[in-house]
C-alpha cells in the first residue's frame, strides 16, 4: 500500500516464473490504482494491489477448500482481467480521454505477458477442480439426468445462504449492496463468456444455445440488454452503474465463479464441460432470483428496481429447460456416452464454483455487518510473536483491498484510518490504539483520514 | 429409472444395494465405488491385501489375485466432489440401499502391518490360473 515508482517492469518479464511474470503484469501503471475507494468511469483501470500480490506463492495452488486464500483472490483478479483484455471494453463517455489506457490495456506489451502467463495462471487457479471432482463409472444419459435432477432440485430446496445473510444482517441495505456488487461482476459484461461458443458448427445445439444467447443480448435492443437492465437496478440504489466501478469489493469466490465459464469457453476441449455448467446455471438461477425478488423486495419496497431479477426469474426458466433438452442432454444423445463424464463434470463443477460464490458472499456479509464485535474479538486474539506487519498510508496512498489467508489482528499505531469491507457501508473508524479482529480471507481496505497513519498487521496464532 | 445415492466419504466407506456390496477403492489417485466381490468365489475384496507391487489384489479367502485394473471396471458410476459422492445406480437396480463404514484393508500399501499387527498381504498363489479375464492370480487350496 505504498507508492511505487511509475516505470513499467511488464517488458522486462516476458520470460521467468509465473509469479514474476504476473508480478510484472500488476506492476503496471494501469494496474497500481489510484486513491479513489470506487474506480473511475475507466475500464481499463482496476487495481490489482501489486504490494500484496508480492506475497503471493505462484508455485504453490490453492487448493479446492482454499478458494477465499489471498493468492486465489490475487489470481482471480488477474484472471479476470486476462479475460476481459479478450473483450471489447469501451468507456460509455466516449474514449477521447482514455485513448492511452485503451492503447495500454490492449498494447502488445500487458498482451505478451497475458498470453505467456494465461494457461499457467488457469492451472494455478482451476487445478484444484481435477482433484475435488471426479466423475467414475459407466457413466450414461439417464446417469447425467438424474444427476442433474438431483443437484438443482437439492439447489431449490435451501436458502441461499448469502440471501439468507442479507436477511439476517443488521444493516441489510448494505448486505443487499453487496451482493449485487458481486452480481455486477458479470451483470455489466453480462455472457461475454458464452459468446466465445457460438462460432463453429454443432448442429441444434449451437442453435439452442444463440437463443439464450439473443435473450441475454435483448434482441438487439439495448434498452432490453441484460446489462442495461442491470444497471438499472444500480441506478435505483444510486450505485455506480459502469464497468468495474466496485473492482475493490469483488471477493474471490464471485471473481472465480465468473473467471470459470471463461475458463471452460477459452479451450474448445472443455466444450461439453461447458455444456454442463451453463445447465445447472441456467436451472438454478430462476428459482435464485425469485427468492433474491422477495428478499430485496422486503428490504426495499418499491425503491428498488428488480426489472433485471424479474426478467431473470422468468426467461431463466426458459434457458432452463432450453440448456437441459436442447443442449444437455441433446449433446449426450447426438455423440454418445463418452461425453457424457465431461458434461457431469460441468455439471458438478459449477455446483461447487458456485458453492464459493455464496460462501463468500455470506461470510463477507456477516462479517462486515459484525464489526464492533471484531474490535471486542482483537483484544482476546492470540497472535504469533513475529514481528507484525507495518502499513504506511496517507490519505492519497492508493487503495486496494485484500484478504489474509490467517486470521489478522489489525492495530492502528498512530492516526486515524478507515478500515472498509463494503461497497456502500459505513466505513469503520479507527484511532490510535483501535485494533480489530479480520478472519481469514475477509476483504477489507484500509484508508488514512489523518495526514498520516500507521497500521500495524498481527497473525492470529490458532487456539488449541 | 437411475436411483441417486449420497454418501459422505469422510463418514461412509461402502455401499448395500440388496445382496450386492461396492467399497471405496483408492486407485491412481482417484476414489472409485467397486463390487465388493471376488470373481473366484466372491470373496471381499475390500479385506484383500494389495500384492508387492500395488498392481493386484490378493483375495483373503483363497489368495487369487486380481488385478486392480479389473477391479476398476466393475466400478458404479458416481460424481465425486470434495468428500460428497453421487452414486448412480443405473435402471433397474431397485433393491435397498444402505451406506455404512467398515475395515478396508484393499487400500493399505503393500507392506502396511494388519490391524491384527499379523503383517503383510496373503502371497500364496498355488494351484492352476482360474481362466477369469479378471483374475490374474490363482485360488488357494
Amino acid at each position: 500500500m505504498t507508492l511505487q515508482s511509475q516505470a513499467s517492469s511488464a517488458d522486462k518479464e516476458v520470460g521467468g516464473t509465473l509469479g514474476q511474470r504476473v508480478r510484472a503484469f500488476a506492476g503496471h501503471p494501469l494496474f497500481r490504482g489510484d486513491a479513489q475507494v470506487l474506480h473511475e468511469p475507466n475500464p481499463y483501470r482496476r487495481m490489482l494491489v501489486p504490494d500484496a500480490l508480492a506475497e503471493s506463492d505462484f508455485d504453490r495452488p490453492p487448493a479446492a477448500g482454499q478458494w477465499s486464500a489471498h493468492r486465489s483472490l490475487a489470481a482471480h483478479r488477474l484472471l479476470g482481467t486476462f479475460y476481459e483484455a479478450e473483450t471489447v471494453l469501451l468507456p460509455e463517455q466516449g474514449l477521447a480521454e482514455l485513448h492511452d489506457d485503451f492503447d495500454l490495456f490492449y498494447g502488445t506489451e500487458l498482451r505478451g505477458l497475458r498470453e505467456g502467463s494465461l494457461s499457467e495462471l488457469e492451472r494455478f487457479a482451476f487445478g484444484c477442480l481435477d482433484d475435488a471432482v471426479d466423475v467414475s463409472g459407466a457413466t450414461t444419459r439417464e446417469a447425467l439426468d438424474a444427476y442433474f435432477q438431483h443437484v438443482v432440485a437439492e439447489a431449490g430446496a435451501g436458502p441461499s445462504p448469502a440471501l439468507k445473510a442479507i436477511a439476517e444482517a443488521r444493516d441489510r441495505e448494505s448486505a443487499a449492496d453487496l451482493y449485487l456488487v458481486q452480481l455486477a461482476l458479470d451483470g455489466l459484461t453480462e455472457a461475454s463468456a458464452m459468446s466465445r461458443n457460438l462460432a463453429g458448427a454443432y448442429g441444434p445445439e449451437q442453435s439452442a444455445l444463440f437463443k439464450i444467447f439473443i435473450d441475454e443480448f435483448g434482441y438487439g435492443v439495448y434498452d432490453a440488454k441484460h446489462t442495461t437492465i442491470f444497471a438499472k437496478m444500480l441506478r435505483s440504489r444510486a450505485m455506480a452503474t459502469h464497468v468495474h466501478a466496485y473492482w475493490n469489493f469483488y471477493l474471490a469466490g464471485p471473481l472465480a465463479t465468473n473467471n470459470y465459464y471463461y475458463y471452460l469457453s477459452r479451450d474448445h476441449a472443455k466444450f461439453f464441460r461447458y455444456a454442463g455448467a451453463v445447465t445447472y446455471a441456467e436451472a438454478i438461477f430462476a428459482p435464485a432470483f425469485v427468492e433474491m425478488v422477495k428478499v430485496f423486495r422486503d428490504i426495499f419496497g418499491d425503491a428498488v428496481d428488480l426489472h433485471y431479477c424479474d426478467e431473470h426469474a422468468h426467461i431463466d426458466a426458459h434457458h432452463g429447460r432450453i440448456t437441459k433438452e436442447q443442449v444437455l442432454l441433446a449433446l449426450a444423445d447426438r455423440h454418445g456416452p463418452r461425453v457424457v463424464p465431461e458434461l457431469l463434470r460441468g455439471v458438478a463443477e459449477a455446483r461447487l464454483v458456485g458453492g464459493w460464490f455464496e460462501e463468500d458472499t455470506a461470510a463477507q456479509i456477516r462479517w462486515a455487518d459484525d464489526l464492533s464485535r471484531h474490535r471486542e474479538l482483537a483484544g482476546a486474539a492470540p497472535t504469533s510473536d513475529a514481528p507484525p506487519g507495518r502499513i504506511v498510508l496517507s490519505p492519497e496512498s492508493p487503495f486496494g483491498t485484500r484478504g489474509h489467508d490467517d486470521a489478522m489482528v489489525l492495530e492502528i499505531e498512530r492516526g486515524e484510518a478507515d478500515l472498509i469491507a463494503t461497497p456502500t457501508g459505513p466505513a469503520e473508524r479507527l484511532t490510535r490504539g483501535d485494533a480489530l479482529l479480520i478472519p481469514a480471507g475477509r476483504l477489507y481496505g484500509v484508508k488514512a483520514v489523518s495526514p498520516e497513519a500507521v497500521c500495524r498487521l498481527h497473525t492470529v496464532t490458532p487456539s488449541d | 429409472m437411475t436411483r441417486v445415492i449420497v454418501m459422505d466419504l469422510s463418514r461412509h466407506n461402502t455401499v448395500m444395494v440388496g445382496h450386492d456390496r461396492y467399497f471405496i477403492l483408492q486407485a491412481d489417485g482417484r476414489r472409485l465405488l467397486v463390487r465388493d466381490y471376488c470373481p473366484h468365489r466372491g470373496g471381499p475384496l475390500s479385506l484383500a491385501r494389495r500384492t508387492p507391487d500395488g498392481r493386484r489384489l490378493s483375495c483373503p479367502w483363497h489368495g487369487t489375485k486380481v488385478g486392480v485394473a479389473a477391479v476398476q471396471r466393475t466400478c458404479l458410476p458416481m460424481v465425486l466432489s470434495g468428500d460428497e459422492a453421487v452414486v448412480l445406480l443405473p435402471e433397474g437396480e431397485d433393491a435397498p440401499v444402505s451406506v455404512i463404514r467398515k475395515e478396508v484393508l484393499a487400500n493399505l500399501p503393500p507392506d502396511a502391518p494388519c490391524a491384527d499387527g499379523t503383517g503383510g498381504p496373503n502371497t500364496r498363489t498355488t494351484g492352476a490360473a482360474t481362466g477369469d479375464a479378471a483374475t490374474t492370480g490363482t485360488p488357494c487350496p
